[in-house]
């Protein structure tokens, strides 16, 4: 034991200070900089693992909502009130509302995981601290996120599938094999859903700041991205504002999946839902840094 | 061997707040290292930087020989961290918890097993297994942090603060497995604000705040150099305190420092005999106190307050 107090002996400057000069124009954690973060690497998947061993540890509890909330929105909307609708050549309004139900309700189950769950993730649970102790970089546990987010709109539209086809004997709501595509449709829009609601919580402060989000995003595109009627009798400028949505676009290409009607509008739709992916992944990725690293 | 932290001149600003300013140190395989200070000295963010969860601002920082800045993967490897807030996956069993923090070290399933097993009986968790989160104690929890800590099988253990909120008897159980740790050759490094807990526990210390690094060595030489071998604490009534600090000024001389302390005058190095005398000035022995000088003294005299507020 040393006897008198010693001031801490200086290190020596690097082991190699030839790399650490070279390396010094900020690659510091990975972060390309240009981007300004760093490309998410495999991490990202054993982030999305333990969000699922969470869902499987809660699944009697996750698994009933999805299935419950489409039947009643087929029962009331389309049996009830769309008795009353009606549409334009000979389709049932319960056979219009299909393909949007896919889409809004793996919309929803996208949002919620990427807002609430996240929310909490962040800043009530310690999750993200955890995991960024561990060899995780953030831009992993934003890529992991995303990942799962689009997951769950993809579990959520397999089972609004199986509602339907559990249907259609009696109301003919499938019509088409392609109809099983909207399940990586909604995994592909789920992107997007996903990234913008990371997005959206790296801003926020408190729980109620998300219901924001919800009111002035979600339901918006909930009720005016044609799931539940054409946008054809609005204004111009409606149905403009609906074409920026992902919601829309995942709406018209569940639209010529469910009923088998494709054509090459519809690829121009998919390529919409392609193209804003990275840009939003990118904002994603780049607030969420800035709100995990400070 | 080298050094398994070389920090020099380490700064990490957060807006014009200096919460690290210029710090140095270097710890080395195998011991306990301990960084005692108030809330806000700067131990957190400096573990936060050494943990690769911080960036740097200014300085150098290197784990186990590598560079914070450009080996954040390796560096986070190596090292096993146990935070202040216990951020335990609520809805995973405890062994489950493990098994998850294992996958992110892509520890292979059937050596994380062992380990889970290993993990949980040293922490004494082996029948909490399959429990629930919510159905641990405080302590509990934090075991379980420092077992979730050891998954990697770690070169550097850091521990934040490792047994604040905890009552005394799981802050005795968290020291042994700690203890029990460092026979095992495992280098720690810990935070607290606690002085007991210091000198409990850690071969090294720096004594910081304000983010800065006030004085560094083994317990027992930071005291025999700032504090001496006893100090006197005296609580004088306010009439008595002219005539105690008159005697005193008069007695100690070079042998000793006094420090005056909101109402409390600290003599640092002070002689028994002196103690007898000032209890004949304030006839009221309780009012004299004559003990062993300790860490708390150290950070006294260095900073002219309590540790512990």
């Amino acid at each position: 034991m040393t006897t008198s107090t010693e001031r801490i002996t200086p290190p020596p400057a690097s082991p190699d200070p030839r790399v650490h000069a070279e390396a010094r124009p900020r690659r510091e954690w990975g972060v390309v900089p240009w981007l300004g973060v760093a490309i998410p690497g495999r991490q990202s998947i054993r982030v999305w693992q333990r969000n699922r061993d969470v869902f499987l540890q809660l699944w009697k509890a996750e698994f009933v909502p999805p299935l419950l909330e489409p039947l009643i929105m087929f029962a009331a909307l389309g049996l009830g009130l769309g008795t009353y609708v009606q549409l334009t050549g000979d389709v049932e309004y319960i056979q219009f509302l299909g393909p949007g139900v896919i889409a809004m309700f793996s919309m929803f189950a996208a949002v919620f995981e990427a807002l609430w769950g996240a929310y909490f993730r962040l800043d009530k649970q310690g999750t993200y601290a955890a995991i960024l102790a561990t060899p995780t970089r953030p831009e992993e546990i934003t890529a992991g996120e995303i990942l799962w987010a689009a997951s769950r709109g993809a579990l959520n539209a397999a089972m609004i599938m199986l509602v339907m086809l559990a249907l259609t004997p009696a109301y003919d709501l499938v019509s088409s094999p392609l109809a099983l595509l909207t399940v990586p449709v909604a995994f592909l829009a789920g992107l997007s859903f996903g990234a913008l609601g990371q997005a959206y919580v790296s801003q926020a402060r408190s729980v109620s700041q998300l219901t924001y989000f919800f009111s002035l995003l979600v339901m918006p595109m909930f009720w005016f991205s044609g799931g539940f009627f054409p946008l054809d009798e609005f204004p111009a400028w409606a149905s403009t504002a609906a074409w920026f949505t992902p919601l829309y676009h995942a709406v018209e290409v569940n639209r010529a999946l469910v009923t088998g009607n494709v054509g090459w509008s519809d690829l121009g739709h998919l390529a919409w839902l392609v193209i804003v992916v990275p840009p939003l992944v990118w904002l994603a990725l780049w607030t969420m840094r800035r709100r995990i690293v400070g | 061997m080298s050094a398994i932290i070389q920090a020099t001149g380490l700064v990490r600003t957060f807006g014009d707040f200096r919460a690290v300013d210029g710090i140095d140190l270097a710890v080395e395989p195998g011991e306990v290292f301990g960084m005692l200070g108030p809330n806000g000295a700067g131990k957190t963010s400096t573990i936060r930087m050494i943990s690769c969860v911080l960036p740097i601002t200014a300085g150098s920082l290197f784990v186990d020989g590598l560079d914070v800045r450009l080996h954040d993967r390796e560096v986070k490897q190596r090292i096993g961290v146990a935070s202040q807030d216990d951020s335990l996956d609520e809805d995973l069993t405890v062994a489950k918890n493990l098994a998850v923090y294992a996958r992110y070290y892509g520890v292979p399933r059937d050596v994380a097993r062992a380990r889970i097993t290993e993990g949980l009986e040293l922490m004494q968790l082996a029948d909490r297994r399959d429990s629930r989160i919510d159905e641990l104690s405080g302590g509990m929890k934090r075991r379980l942090v420092l077992a979730r800590a050891l998954m990697n099988d770690p070169r550097l253990l850091v521990l934040d603060e490792p047994t604040t909120g905890l009552d005394p008897q799981a802050r005795h159980l968290v020291w042994r497995k700690v203890r029990l740790l460092r026979e095992r050759g495992v280098t720690i490094l810990l935070t607290t604000h606690y002085m007991d807990e210091a000198e409990q526990l850690c071969d090294r210390l720096m004594i910081m705040d304000h983010g800065r690094q006030l004085a560094a060595g083994s317990p027992r030489a930071l005291i025999e150099q700032h504090a001496g071998r006893d100090v006197m604490e005296v609580h004088p009534t306010e009439p008595d305190r002219a005539a105690v600090l008159a005697y005193l000024a008069n007695a100690i001389g070079e042998s000793g420092r006094i420090e005056e302390i909101e109402d409390v005058v600290y003599v640092f190095g002070a002689k028994e005999e002196q103690a007898h005398a000032v209890e004949a000035i304030v006839r009221d022995p309780y009012r004299v106190h004559f003990r062993r000088a300790n860490l708390e003294d150290v950070f006294l005299t260095l900073t002219g307050r309590a540790l512990v507020e």
